[in-house]
């Protein structure tokens, strides 16, 4: 079954959305509800209708949900809020991904069962405070992030950890020895370590961990390749 | 001959670039309150009053030396005298009233009447002199002549001039006169209850001989002591119908306390928000490197938090209930609108010297795009962010002149596809961005100074501060070079971008402003 995008909500949020994952998903489709006026920015995108007193029975038996992301983009709370909480009492390891407009129903959300909650609000004032304050580092992370520039973020995920021989992640010479930079590594049990915390002595990689590297394509490629991590 | 002879002296004055300059620096010195300087001018008047007044009360029982007597008598009225000199040529300009009359005269085709003008002057002029402040002005001068001796007294007067350069007691003198009708009420009703009673008082008592009131000033006197509730007990009335007449006097007296008191409160309260407003701008000329925040809706209330740890804010709405919160929310807000240009006039905002920058943080384009343009109407280089609401307005924002946009909707779907493609990655950065752990990226401009004490990366020793170097943004190169080699040269206004503990990034910072090259 083909891994697909479902993006409830036929509004701007939708639009953009769709716009910026559609390259990610075999298919990306939009779920829209019946009072939802036409649009032309979501021609190129399968439209379906739906209804907040859907059971979804149908989406379970079309598409591998286990493999699917939904985005809950409705823009009123309470309808959104109600429409993560049917998704979830349905499926219980879809990916959802949901919006909300304040701090109160961004918790509500998250108890609704959403996998991660984007707080419009607070992501667009930190965005501009941080532009602000240092634009320099927003810049580049931004770039960094949304593959503006030849720098990028990879997620390794060790498969033998026997290359490094049981060093500290701050015992190795990532920039020297490979022109990468570790941010951070996820162990195993999903602790997150920043290389520079004081905590790195205690935890040697180990097959398994995640690495968050930063560097150019070529030198991650090559990092990868001496490692021996074939994804 | 001689009209033209003053038409042309009116002219050249009026067109005399120095005359002009000298005019508007007095007047800005004596007038102005924006000026810079008239707070030192202000200072130094009151001081005299004071040195003024001291020497007044010292003379009363002591001897007090002939120069200092010689310099409260001469020179300091002398300097009130300049000033008050000053203050009438510059309460209105001879030379601008000719020209007026000239042109109007010329415009209607008649010839100029002289004495017309003479008579706008004098008039202007006059009413200069008799208003209040220039009368104080003028008895303040007037123990100059110490010849006459009971003029000395006048010296006192120039306690009343502390009325000119205090602005607490102007402010005071403000909120009464906004509640002139209730006051000039209570007025006309005190003295109604002070006229009769002292007249029933006088002709109850006067003719007993034991009784204190023997004229119509004490009865006056004692009708005023007992109706502002002091009673010295100096004057009783003896008999029982005066004793009638003190018992109503007592309590009209309690009343017209009560009302004035409630009066004086009632006015402050109507006046407090303007009186704050007043202060804020007094402060806002102080300030210096602040943002403007124009609306404070959802958006801009979390920008606000985010921005208040590290600089400074001036929030402008129209709408009252939103400032209310912001000033609930403790930050500095004023009621002004952000899309009027008489708003920035009022406020006396140097865009250039005082912002950083403007947000205009309505969640509406129309307010947004207005704000923008108002604030470009007078000000083509301060820098501008906006929010966009919607992208249909995005070129409308653009073309009002804004240098930085901010979509919202845009923003999300970024974010969500970051997260749908590596979510690990994701979490990696915000965790960065967001300081958890206490972990952050921070950036360091390098300064001349360290340039002066770092020449090349090497040199840098951020690994001693257990921090990580992601790479050196070159402004003038407008690049950035990611893990930068050690034999790279530090130049001034280069930006170190370094992740590492934000306490330890702090004391590197410190290490290197410290150090001096060998």
């Amino acid at each position: 079954m083909k891994k697909v995008a479902l993006v409830f909500g036929y509004n701007d949020y939708g639009a953009q959305i769709a716009k910026n994952i559609v390259q990610k998903y075999e298919e990306v489709i939009i779920f829209k509800l019946d009072e939802d006026e036409p649009r032309n920015d979501m021609q190129e995108y399968k439209v379906e209708g739906f209804d907040l007193s859907d059971e979804w029975s149908s989406l379970d038996n079309t598409y591998d949900l286990n493999e699917c992301v939904a985005f809950c983009v409705i823009e009123d709370d309470a309808e959104n809020i109600f429409l993560t909480i049917s998704l979830r009492s349905q499926f219980k390891d879809l990916m959802i991904i949901a919006l909300s407009s304040d701090k109160e129903s961004a918790n509500k959300l998250s108890m609704a069962g959403a996998n991660k909650v984007i707080p419009v609000v607070q992501t667009t004032a930190q965005m501009i405070s941080d532009r602000l304050d240092k634009p320099v580092v927003t810049e580049i992370l931004h770039n960094v992030l949304y593959e503006t520039s030849n720098l990028k973020v990879a997620e390794i995920t060790l498969e033998d950890a026997s290359y490094f021989n049981g060093s500290f992640p701050a015992q190795v010479e990532w920039e020297l020895d490979y022109n990468i930079m570790l941010l951070s590594v996820i162990h195993k049990d999903g602790n997150q370590e920043f290389l520079y915390s004081a905590k790195e002595r205690h935890h040697p990689l180990e097959d398994g961990d995640s690495l968050v590297v930063v560097g150019y394509e070529e030198d991650i490629k090559f990092f990868k390749k001496r490692i021996g991590v074939t994804k | 001959m001689f009209k033209d002879w003053i038409v042309d002296a009116a002219y050249a004055l009026q067109t005399s670039n120095r005359y002009q300059r000298v005019r508007k620096f007095f007047y800005n010195l004596l007038e102005n309150s924006s000026f810079k300087y008239k707070r030192y001018f202000d200072m130094t008047m009151v001081l005299l009053i004071v040195v003024s007044v001291s020497v007044l009360i010292r003379e009363v029982k002591f001897q007090v030396p002939a120069y200092i007597v010689d310099l409260n008598t001469y020179v300091i009225s002398f300097i009130f005298f300049i000033e008050y000199i000053l203050r009438f040529w510059i309460s209105s300009s001879i030379s601008k009233i000719i020209i007026e009359h000239k042109e109007k005269d010329a415009l209607l085709d008649r010839e100029f009447n002289f004495s017309l003008a003479l008579f706008h002057i004098l008039k202007e002029k006059f009413r200069y002199m008799i208003s209040i402040n220039a009368i104080i002005d003028l008895l303040a001068v007037l123990p100059f002549f110490h010849q006459l001796r009971l003029l000395r007294i006048f010296i006192l007067f120039r306690v009343f001039k502390l009325f000119r350069y205090t602005r607490s007691v102007q402010t005071f003198a403000s909120v009464l006169i906004s509640k002139k009708f209730e006051f000039l009420t209570l007025f006309i009703f005190s003295s109604i209850i002070i006229f009769v009673s002292s007249v029933l008082i006088y002709i109850m008592e006067a003719n007993n001989p034991d009784s204190e009131v023997k004229t119509l000033y004490e009865a006056f006197y004692w009708s005023i002591v007992t109706i502002s509730t002091v009673g010295y007990g100096d004057i009783t009335p003896t008999t029982t119908e005066s004793r009638f007449i003190a018992m109503l006097v007592i309590t009209a007296g309690v009343a017209v306390l009560a009302f004035t008191t409630s009066l004086v409160v009632s006015a402050f309260t109507e006046k407090l928000d303007e009186i704050k407003d007043l202060k804020s701008i007094d402060d806002l000329r102080k300030l210096e490197d602040f943002y403007i925040i124009c609306g404070y809706e959802k958006i801009a209330q979390e920008v606000c938090k985010n921005l208040v740890k590290t600089n400074k804010l001036l929030i402008l709405d129209e709408e009252h209930s939103r400032i209310e919160q912001a000033h609930k929310d403790g930050f500095e807000a004023l009621n002004y609108d952000p899309g009027s240009v008489e708003s920035y006039k009022r406020l006396h905002i140097d865009m250039k010297r005082q912002v950083k920058a403007i947000l205009c943080l309505r969640e509406d384009d129309v307010e947004n795009v207005y704000t923008t343009l108002t604030v470009r109407s007078f000000n083509k280089d301060v820098f501008i962010l906006s929010l966009l609401m919607n992208d249909k307005n995005r070129k409308k924002l653009e073309f009002a002149g804004v240098n930085e946009i901010l979509y919202s909707k845009e923003l999300v779907g970024l974010v969500a596809r970051e997260f749908v493609g590596k979510p690990v990655a994701f979490e990696a950065i915000h965790a960065l961005r967001s300081e958890l752990n206490n972990i952050n990226v921070e950036e360091i401009i390098i300064t001349q100074r360290i340039a002066q004490n770092f020449t090349f990366v090497e040199e840098l020793v951020h690994r001693k501060y257990r921090l990580l170097l992601l790479g050196i943004y070159k402004k003038e190169h407008k690049h950035f070079f990611f893990n930068p080699m050690g034999s790279m040269i530090l130049e001034e206004g280069d930006v170190l971008l370094l992740i590492g503990n934000v306490s330890f990034i702090k004391e590197f910072e410190q290490h290197l402003n410290k150090k001096r090259k060998k």
